[in-house]
Parts: C-alpha cells; sequence; structure tokens
C-alpha cells in the first residue's frame, strides 16, 4: 500500500541577522494564520499604546542588574592592562588580599581555557590597553576597588600598532601571530566588471573618506552577578541574548546548558554590545564558584568605554562611474578596516552592493587587527560606515551631474536585490524619498536658502538606507489564559528599552481579542521561558511577532472551543472583543473570567512559533533622511537644523514607541557626525577619552528639529503581521546627509567624520 | 549619622569618604539612584538636596546632615506619581528608563525654580542629564507638559 509523502516537518530557511544571511533550520509551526494585509481591520496593533513597563521606570522600581542585591553578595573590580602591548612577568595579589573585607582574587590559573579576544581571559601577553588581567572580590565595592589599585605587577612592554597605519606599516609589530590582517583579507565581493565598466563610464568621481572609531556609551555598563547553587549556576545578566550567554557560559564552564539559568529583566541600553557573555560575566561566575558566595562584577565607566565594543573606523576610497543622465555604470570601494583586537568584520561594502541599481560593483575590504579593544556590533555594524562614502559620493555625482540628490537616486533605484538576484518582499523606499522629500519641502530649499555671503550658511542633503530588518526563525512563544481572565506572553526575547514586552502583548490582546491592560509579558528567563534569539539586527519584533500571534491564535481556539460548550454554540460564531466573548448575532457573552474560573484549574494555553522566511526574496527596511544644517564660516560650526527622516518597516506594531526608536537613533546618527570619536594616543596606544565628558555623545542641547515618521504598509511577504525592524535603518543615513548639508552650505566637500570645528 | 531621604531618618555608620550615591544605593537599598559615570559627567544619579538638583556621585554622604534628600522613591508612588512621571509614560519620553529617574529629578526641580519653562530653558536645565537613546524631543514635550498640568491643577 502507497503511503502519501509526509509533509516534512523540518525546512530550511534564510534568515538576515546584522547584514549577513544565515540558512536555518526551522520547524513548521502547527498553523499559518491569514496575514494582518494593510487594510486588516485590528483594534490594538497600529495603537500608540502607552508603554508597559513604563511605570516602573519613571519610579525607579525597575531593578536592573547592578540594582540586584543576593544574600552575601560579593563584588567584583577588574584589574586592567595600562599599556597595549607587553607581556606580565610578576604579578602580586598579596597587598590587595591583606586588606580587610578582600575575599578573594581571580587570576589566570582559576579560568585556564577561557576565551577572551585574541586569545584567554587573563592573558600574560597584553594585546591591549583596557585588556583585563585579574580581578579582585570584596564585600563592598568600594573595598574592591581599593583592593584593585593594591594589585601590582611588573610589565615588560612592547612596541603596540593602535591604527591601521601602524599595523600594516612595514616591520609593524605583530598583533596578531596569524597576521595583522585577517586571513580573508582583502574580501573581495563582485558582480560584473566594473573595472571595464568604468573605461565606458561618461563622469568618474574618486573620493577617499574617513569614519572614526565610535562606542555604544549605553547607560548601563556590561555586569552580571552571579549565584550557584550546586553544581548550577544563575546569572543575571544586562544583555541583547539570554540564550547565547546561556551557551557562552555553559562552554566556559563545561555545564550541561539546563544548569545554566540566564535571567534579564530590565537593562539600560545594549546598542549591538551586549550579545552573549563578556569578560565581567565569566569573572562573576568563576568568582561566585572559587568564593562560594553570589558575585556581582559591573564594569566602571572607564572599563566600559574601552572594553566592550565599539564601531569599527573606515577608510574608504570609492569610484563610482555614471552615464552623462546619472545612472550608474560600475561602483568601487576599497577599503581599510582597522577591527582592534578581535571582534568580527562587520564591512562597508555591501551597503554599495545593496541600495542601487548598478551592474558592475567590485568592492575590496581590508581588515585589520590593531592593539586596541576589540569591535562589536553598534547599530547597523558596517551599512554606517559604508553608507557615509556611498552617500557621500552619490551627492557628489550629483552636483558634477548638476542634478538634484533625490532625482540621482529615483534614476538609479533598485527594484529588485541585485546582489542575491532576487526580489524584495516589499520595497516602499520610493515612498519615503516622495513623503520624505514632501515633508521636508525639498523642491522648495533654494527659497530658504537665505544669504550665501554671511558667516552662517545654509546647506540641505540627504541620504538613504536598506537593512536586512525581516526577522526570521527560530522564535518561539506561549500564550496562557488565567483562572481570572489575565493573558501571559512567555517568550524568552529581551526588551533593550526597544518596547519588545509593550509589542508583543499588542499582538496577543489583537489576536486573542483580549483586553490589553489585561495581558502581561515576562521577558528573560532561560529557565522558563521558550526559546528567542538575540535581541539584534533589528529582527525582535519580526521574529517573535509572529510566533506570539500563532500561540495566541492557538490559546483563543481553546478558549472558544471551551466557549462554545458553556455558550450552547459552535466555536466558529464565536469573536472576542475587549475580553469578552460574544455568539455572532446573538445576545450571549461570557467574558474571558468567567469561561476560565469555570474551567477552574484547566489552563487555556497556546503555543506559536515562528515559521520559515518567504523563499526566493530579500527581507528589508527602508529609510531616506533630509538634513537642513547652518555652517558658521568662521569657526567652522555645525547647527543642524532640522532632519526629515522616513522610514518603511511595513506595518508599525505601536507608532509612538516605534518614533522613539526612530527619533533615537537619528540622535545616535548626529553624534557620529558632529562630534563622537575614540581619541587615541598614537604615540602612547592609550584611548584619551573613556569618560563620558571628554567623549562626546549628544545632550538635550544637540536636538535639531526633528521628524521622523513611517510610511503606510504592511509586508505581509515577510511574515503574517506585516512588520519588520525599525530600530538601525534610521541611524544609516544621517551622518552622510549632514555631511552632504555641509558640503551644500560651504560649496566644499566634507569627507572626514565628525565634523569638529 | 543621621540622614534624612524622602522624609524618612536614617541612622547610618558610614566611612567619611563615602559618597550619598554609594550610600543610597548600597546602604539604604534605594537603587533608583543609577551609578552610570561616577564623575558628573552624565546626571544619571541626579537627586535633590533641600529642593536643589545635585550629582549624587560627587556628593560626599557626610555632608548631607541636616539636609532633606529627595530621591526618585520619594517624588510619587505608582499609585500616586508625580505629574513629571505621568507625562514621562503620556509621552514616551521613556526608553531603556536607566537615565530616567535622574531626568525626573532634574525636570521636578526645574518645574520648581520655574514653574513656567520655555522649551529652551528645558533644554539648558536639563543639558547635563544625558540620555544615549535619544528620547530628548519626548523629554522636552513631558516637562512642558507637566507644566501646564500643574499650573492647571494649582489653578483649580
Amino acid at each position: 500500500m502507497a503511503h502519501e509523502p509526509r509533509p516534512r516537518r523540518f525546512v530550511s530557511t534564510k534568515v538576515e541577522v546584522e547584514g549577513r544571511e544565515e540558512t536555518k533550520i526551522v520547524e513548521l509551526p502547527d498553523r499559518t494564520p491569514e496575514p494582518w494585509g494593510p487594510d486588516a481591520e485590528l483594534t490594538v496593533v497600529g495603537q500608540r499604546v502607552a508603554r508597559m513597563d513604563a511605570l516602573e521606570k519613571v519610579t525607579g522600581r525597575a531593578r536592573y542588574t547592578a540594582d540586584l542585591h543576593r544574600g552575601g553578595m560579593l563584588f567584583a573590580v577588574i584589574v586592567r592592562a595600562p599599556v597595549p602591548a607587553g607581556t606580565v612577568t610578576r604579578m602580586d595579589t598579596a597587598a590587595a588580599l591583606a586588606i580587610p573585607g578582600v575575599r578573594g582574587v581571580l587570576t589566570a590559573d582559576d579560568v585556564r581555557g577561557i576565551r577572551h579576544e585574541a586569545g584567554h581571559l587573563f592573558d600574560a601577553t597584553i594585546h591591549y590597553a583596557g585588556q583585563p588581567l585579574c580581578a579582585v572580590c570584596a564585600d563592598t565595592l568600594d573595598v574592591a576597588h581599593r583592593a584593585a589599585a593594591a594589585v601590582t605587577m611588573e610589565i615588560t612592554p612592547a612596541p603596540h600598532a593602535v591604527t591601521a597605519e601602524q599595523a600594516l606599516a612595514e616591520g609593524a609589530p605583530v598583533v596578531r601571530a596569524g597576521g595583522n590582517r585577517t586571513r580573508n583579507s582583502p574580501r573581495i565581493i563582485k558582480r560584473g566588471d566594473a573595472a571595464q565598466a568604468l573605461r565606458e563610464a561618461d563622469v568618474v568621481i574618486t573620493r577617499e573618506y574617513r569614519t572614526p572609531v565610535v562606542l555604544h556609551t549605553a547607560l548601563e555598563p556590561h555586569g552580571a552577578v552571579a549565584e550557584w547553587e550546586a553544581d548550577r549556576v544563575t546569572v543575571w545578566e544586562s544583555t541583547q541574548g539570554i540564550f547565547m550567554t546561556r551557551t557562552d557560559v555553559a562552554r566556559a564552564f563545561g555545564l550541561p546548558l539546563s544548569h545554566v539559568r540566564v535571567m534579564k529583566d530590565y537593562m539600560g541600553g545594549g546598542f549591538g554590545a551586549k550579545n552573549g557573555a563578556s569578560a565581567s560575566t565569566y569573572i562573576a561566575v568563576a568568582l561566585a564558584r572559587k568564593l562560594g558566595r553570589p558575585v556581582r562584577c559591573v564594569l566602571d565607566r572607564k572599563g566600559e568605554q574601552v572594553d566592550s565594543g565599539n564601531r569599527s573606523a573606515t577608510v574608504q576610497r570609492v569610484t563610482i562611474g555614471a552615464r552623462r543622465d546619472g545612472r550608474l555604470v560600475a561602483i568601487l570601494l576599497d577599503a581599510i578596516v582597522p577591527l582592534g583586537i578581535g571582534g568580527w568584520q562587520a564591512g562597508p561594502a555591501r551597503i554599495y552592493h545593496e541600495l542601487y541599481q548598478c551592474p558592475n560593483v567590485h568592492t575590496s575590504e581590508t581588515f585589520v587587527y590593531t592593539n586596541a579593544g576589540a569591535m562589536s556590533s553598534f547599530r547597523a555594524p558596517g551599512h554606517t560606515e559604508g553608507a557615509f562614502g556611498l552617500e557621500c559620493t552619490m551627492n557628489a555625482l550629483a552636483r558634477e551631474l548638476q542634478l538634484d540628490p533625490l532625482e540621482l537616486r529615483i534614476r538609479n533605484y533598485a527594484a529588485d536585490d541585485q546582489s542575491r538576484a532576487r526580489r524584495y518582499s516589499d520595497k516602499q523606499l520610493d515612498d519615503c524619498y516622495e513623503m520624505g522629500a514632501q515633508r521636508f519641502g525639498w523642491d522648495a530649499r533654494e527659497s530658504r536658502r537665505g544669504d550665501r555671503t554671511g558667516r552662517w550658511r545654509r546647506g540641505f542633503g540627504m541620504a538613504s538606507a536598506t537593512w536586512g530588518a525581516g526577522g526570521g526563525p527560530p522564535a518561539y512563544a506561549t500564550v496562557r489564559i488565567n483562572r481570572d481572565g489575565s493573558v501571559e506572553v512567555l517568550t524568552g526575547a529581551q526588551d533593550l528599552g526597544t518596547g519588545s514586552r509593550t509589542v508583543f502583548a499588542q499582538v496577543a490582546a489583537e489576536t486573542l481579542g483580549a483586553r490589553l491592560a489585561t495581558v502581561r509579558t515576562v521577558l528573560g528567563d532561560t529557565e522558563r521561558l521558550p526559546f528567542a534569539s538575540n535581541s539584534w539586527g533589528s529582527i525582535t519584533t519580526a521574529s517573535v511577532g509572529p510566533a506570539v500571534r500563532v500561540a495566541a491564535e492557538e490559546a483563543r481556539s481553546r478558549l472558544f472551543e471551551a466557549a462554545a460548550a458553556m455558550m450552547d454554540a459552535v466555536p466558529e460564531d464565536l469573536e472576542a472583543r475587549e475580553s469578552v466573548i460574544h455568539v455572532r448575532g446573538g445576545a450571549r457573552t461570557m467574558t474571558f473570567a468567567e469561561v476560565c474560573d469555570k474551567l477552574g484549574d484547566v489552563m487555556i494555553i497556546g503555543q506559536g512559533s515562528r515559521g520559515p522566511n518567504p523563499d526566493g526574496a530579500t527581507l528589508a527596511a527602508f529609510c531616506a533622511e533630509f538634513a537642513e544644517v547652518l555652517v558658521d564660516v568662521e569657526t567652522g560650526r555645525v547647527r543642524v537644523e532640522r532632519l526629515v527622516a522616513a522610514q518603511d518597516s511595513g506595518r508599525i506594531i505601536n507608532p509612538t514607541l516605534a518614533e522613539s526608536q526612530l527619533e533615537g537613533a537619528i540622535l545616535q546618527g548626529l553624534g557620529y557626525a558632529l562630534f563622537e570619536e575614540r581619541a587615541m594616543d598614537a604615540a602612547l596606544g592609550l584611548p584619551l577619552n573613556p569618560n563620558m565628558h571628554d567623549y562626546k555623545i549628544p545632550t538635550m542641547r544637540d536636538v535639531p528639529h526633528l521628524e521622523a515618521f513611517f510610511v503606510p504598509g504592511a509586508d505581509t511577504t515577510a511574515n503574517h503581521t506585516g512588520a519588520k525592524g525599525v530600530a538601525e535603518p534610521p541611524i544609516i543615513p544621517v551622518a552622510p546627509a549632514i555631511a552632504s548639508a555641509v558640503a551644500d552650505a560651504l560649496g566644499v566637500e566634507v569627507t572626514e567624520i565628525p565634523l569638529t570645528p | 549619622m543621621r540622614l534624612t531621604v524622602n522624609g524618612s531618618a536614617y541612622d547610618v555608620p558610614l566611612a567619611g569618604h563615602e559618597t550619598l550615591l554609594a550610600v543610597l544605593r548600597g546602604r539604604l537599598a534605594m537603587t533608583g539612584t543609577k551609578l552610570v559615570c561616577g564623575h558628573g559627567e552624565c546626571g544619571a544619579c541626579t537627586v535633590l538636596l533641600d529642593g536643589v538638583p545635585a550629582y549624587a556621585c560627587l556628593t560626599l554622604a557626610a555632608a548631607c546632615e541636616g539636609v532633606e534628600v529627595t530621591t526618585i522613591e520619594g517624588i510619587g508612588a505608582p499609585d500616586r506619581l508625580h505629574a513629571l512621571q505621568q507625562a514621562f509614560i503620556d509621552h514616551d519620553a521613556v526608553q531603556c528608563g536607566f537615565c530616567t529617574p535622574g531626568q525626573i529629578m532634574a525636570g521636578v526641580a526645574l518645574l520648581r525654580e520655574n514653574p513656567h519653562p520655555t522649551e529652551e530653558d528645558v533644554q539648558r536645565a536639563m543639558s547635563g542629564n544625558l540620555c544615549r537613546c535619544g528620547t530628548y524631543p519626548k523629554i522636552v514635550r513631558a516637562v512642558l507638559d507637566a507644566a501646564s498640568k500643574l499650573e492647571a491643577s494649582h489653578g483649580a
């Protein structure tokens, strides 16, 4: 007898995270809801409801990692390398241990095998200034700081290279044993024949750009509290990825995953720097094991600024060839990217392949190790740096051709994703251009320009962005309806301050027909919650939202089946609103609480997972930004007057929270454009501004007039909620838009940020 | 020494060099006031000393004898929010929330001194309170809104 072939339960799908596409195996969900199309009638999704954890935050009751206090808890402080290269030949901790209240030290012998950046944690070989060398632990933070200062050591310094120029020079010091360039350098990505096409171009322009190393500067530093119970450890961590942190800790300490519990309730910002365990995590866990007491290890501000990641600097040499009508025929990039001592390769090249229709693109990236803190993801890593070179060059080309920069972009609009030879699930960058330009008054900008001879000159600029913010599997959620009708959404995701808690509750309330105030989202516990991935790459809403919806659909169908029996109806005739179930066309109603109370301890539970991404499509968000600046021609001071941003992120679940993300990303971009830069003394190899006074992030006085909005839409090809990510795309165009406005004001191009006077 | 925080007196044994921030967070378990920079650079630890804003990280606890210290915990409770706390919620002037207690304390101090601030007054008074999430535009709106609501309620 022939069997029907069983449909496959596990399939593979493509997911893009932080500009990198991965193939993942995904379990098909039991149900795939009808997509919420652009015209779907939704009553909770799309509403400007208040952030659900705002009350805890405005009353100071929200507990962050450093606010936790466990009985008998000790405090750890890290002792760091004072030089960028060398060898520790002797370390003496006796004086530190003799201080009353000091409970122990942690040295390389205690953490054998735990990897950290270029080598191992507490390596005797120093790779960068600020590298952890040992840690001390005491009853109070105050005593721990004194103990850290009492550790003495002898160090034989070695020559260092803290810039790409130093590391690539002939006879440069060996930064990493495998070589100062990454093994894959130069990384070449190409399509067509750019060199040949350039010969046939009507216009060729070449520029060189420089972008700085910038620091995340999250207000809450990295940190962890660790507590062991027999052979199991609980870690409270300020992290964007509880499950990744769990994997890291389990691997480092040789534990089964089931013996590591990672929890995160509130966190004070991440911006890409808090993905997985870091030195502070390992130190807290190791000290807690060694001393048999809970240990808190939270970085101080200097530690955070020198050793918790950064956005790589770049040098980008860009050549663009175009026809007289502005159509691009060739794009070439030659980039040098110093990574610091490690991290990953978030190169600037990808956006050169993605943003415009162009048959011939050739990019080359050389990644260089230097004796400085390792890079890490920082809000749209790679694309933000790359957009500065690409978009400034496009604006230079527009000037060369005497074309409107907006018109140049429309003429080179990429309807498909040429870099991967496939379509977009949806793309409304054209709407972003049109609606952004309209809101800004782009066409009428000359009428605002005013005096061209005075001290303050006015200029206008624009730029755009693409970012793979479609999310994807795996992600799981559970929805429970309690006896009193209250609802819990359980998922192992994180809310970094983005609003995920609120967004998931809205999706669940919408699907269930529940009153939003009765829905609570529970996040951040690897032991009690189903898996969700790191909150990075602007993926959380689009990855987890659909899983929440599936879980809520399953819960609703169970609830309706139970209610139908009680209401003498069939489930198909029931509908719910504000936690009240109605029989369609009838008068009979029951509340969720009435149904569930009758069920007693029989709990309504729905499980949901995120299904695969569509085959053969690129999922991305898009953004266009327009800047107006005033430049003081005497001092060079730049005042950004106005920024308008129009973004396509598909359906917006909560416009208020999403706009907060837009504004925040734009202000980080403004800091990148105007004044943020990690200053490094190249001769000494030491960072000069590892604090919040000398490293300038924007203040309230730097805020221009901001108008940031979303173009309407819902990308139902991407997923059945129609939502895509929000957080990263809007930082991408800020610096080139501002720099181009400055160039427009002065009539002189600027090719380097920050634009400090 | 005796420390008065949010209207309650505490007898605290302390070393002379301990900061008010360390005492609030460590000894009194009032963790709403945040440690961010430790050097008076960011405003996250803003508290009120006799109604005047101060950085708790730069204030010696020993200097606070006889001073009325007010922290975020003393401004309003969940069921009885200060108008500015409510305005922060209404305007989504909160993202990660880590700078929020300091922002609110700075805002409360401003509104006490200047009940009718202009947008520029707010920007000047609060430019020492850093926020990396970039909630500034909404914080300004929240402060201005709270000012008008406070005026309306006082007028009533």
